[in-house]
């Protein structure tokens, strides 16, 4: 599979963190998928924190301030 | 990669197109050649510009016209689309071999229908210059008909899918809403679809909500407060990037045992995770009274 980029920015709100959570949810462990938002998702982050406890690595690769680009993996 | 058309103001300059595409957050621009227009001068203008253009479009396209407009793409380095019914079938071959001699790639439109899609998926393959030919998906997201047929359409045309021409969001964002954009957008991005996402008016009427979208980035909070015990906050119509800080304000504004009626469009568990994650333990009591499926009201209350 190449890489695979998840622009959030068009998708309505209340379907969002579903569908975010769908992408990583169908991740093989060690594969990463970059998010892409027109906010910094700093809620999502916590959510992930609470009900992905230990399973996904987070880091920025743009941070603002119109867009910002996180890569979400899923460890091995 | 999201782009924008310069069908949303066509009588704007390109430079001032790519100015509101930055503020934005917009990746570049898809230029349309009108059907009065020519490769050439659309050439030099989008060169001329500095504009990022991912992407052109042109109203037609006949066997004298191809050569100057696949030069144009090769040059930019970028695809062309145009819709099937601006192409005479006869032709189509011998426009795909300019396409082909010039080094660039020529997509055809193709709208949210399984059996029109498969048709044009054989029509391309028939003429057989696979990086010359291939597929633009202009998909309609306020129609629940397209985003029900879309996941097997990704899945014929996946492979010849250059660019996805989308007919809404931007200020026709909130009318997509409940058709099911979210979880084509996982499809599209697990299927590995990497070319540009074009946002185009869904119709002409629409351009004048587009022009002003493009050229105001405000967003209004409708928070007030009721009295310093009880404050509402709606943000149904705060743009989701100034929902955080509006909804943290207002937290913090609170006095000790007020509480704040906070009104969403999405579950709120991810505010709940939020508080719990920046506020002392135990400052704060947080209910949701309203789940949906379309609206969310949760009562958030400081101790």
């Amino acid at each position: 599979m190449s890489q695979i980029e998840l622009d959030i920015r068009l998708v309505p709100p209340r379907e969002k963190h579903p569908a975010i959570f769908r992408t990583f949810d169908a991740l093989s462990p060690g594969q990463a998928f970059t998010l892409i938002n027109d906010h910094d998702p700093a809620p999502l982050r916590h959510q992930f924190n609470a009900t992905r406890t230990d399973q996904f690595e987070w880091s920025y690769l743009e941070s603002g301030p119109v867009v910002w680009r996180v890569s979400i993996g899923k460890r091995g | 990669m999201l782009a924008l058309s310069t069908e949303v103001a066509p009588r704007r300059s390109l430079e001032d197109l790519d100015r509101g595409c930055r503020a934005r957050g917009l990746d570049g621009l898809e230029v349309v050649i009108a059907a009065d227009g020519d490769a050439d001068s659309v050439f030099v203008r989008a060169r001329s510009s500095g504009a990022r253009v991912v992407a052109l479009q042109t109203a037609r396209i006949d066997a004298a016209s191809a050569p100057a407009i696949a030069r144009a793409a090769a040059d930019l380095g970028v695809p062309v689309s145009v819709s099937p019914a601006a192409v005479d079938p006869d032709s189509l071959a011998h426009i795909a071999g300019a396409f082909a001699r010039a080094g660039a790639r020529l997509l055809l439109g193709c709208h949210t229908n399984l059996d029109e899609a498969l048709e044009l998926v054989l029509a391309v393959r028939a003429i057989g210059t696979p990086a010359a030919l291939g597929l633009a998906w202009e998909l309609h997201p306020s129609s629940a008909a397209d985003l029900s047929e879309a996941s097997a359409l990704l899945l014929a045309t996946r492979e010849l899918l250059g660019v996805v021409r989308l007919h809404g969001g931007g200020p026709e964002q909130r009318d997509q809403d409940g058709y099911g954009i979210g979880p084509l957008f996982v499809e599209l991005a697990l299927s590995g679809f990497a070319g540009p996402i074009v946002l185009c008016p869904s119709s002409p009427e629409m351009v004048t909500r587009w022009t002003q979208w493009l050229g105001s980035r405000g967003s209004s909070g409708c928070g007030h407060a009721v009295s310093t015990r009880e404050v509402e906050l709606d943000v149904r119509g705060v743009e989701p990037r100034h929902r955080l800080e509006t909804i943290m304000g207002a937290y913090r504004m609170l006095v000790p045992g007020a509480t704040l009626h906070l009104t969403v469009d999405h579950d709120p568990v991810c505010m709940y995770y939020t508080l719990e994650a920046t506020e002392p333990e135990r400052s704060f009591s947080f209910q949701v009274v309203e789940h949906g499926p379309e609206i969310w009201r949760a009562e958030v209350t400081k101790r």
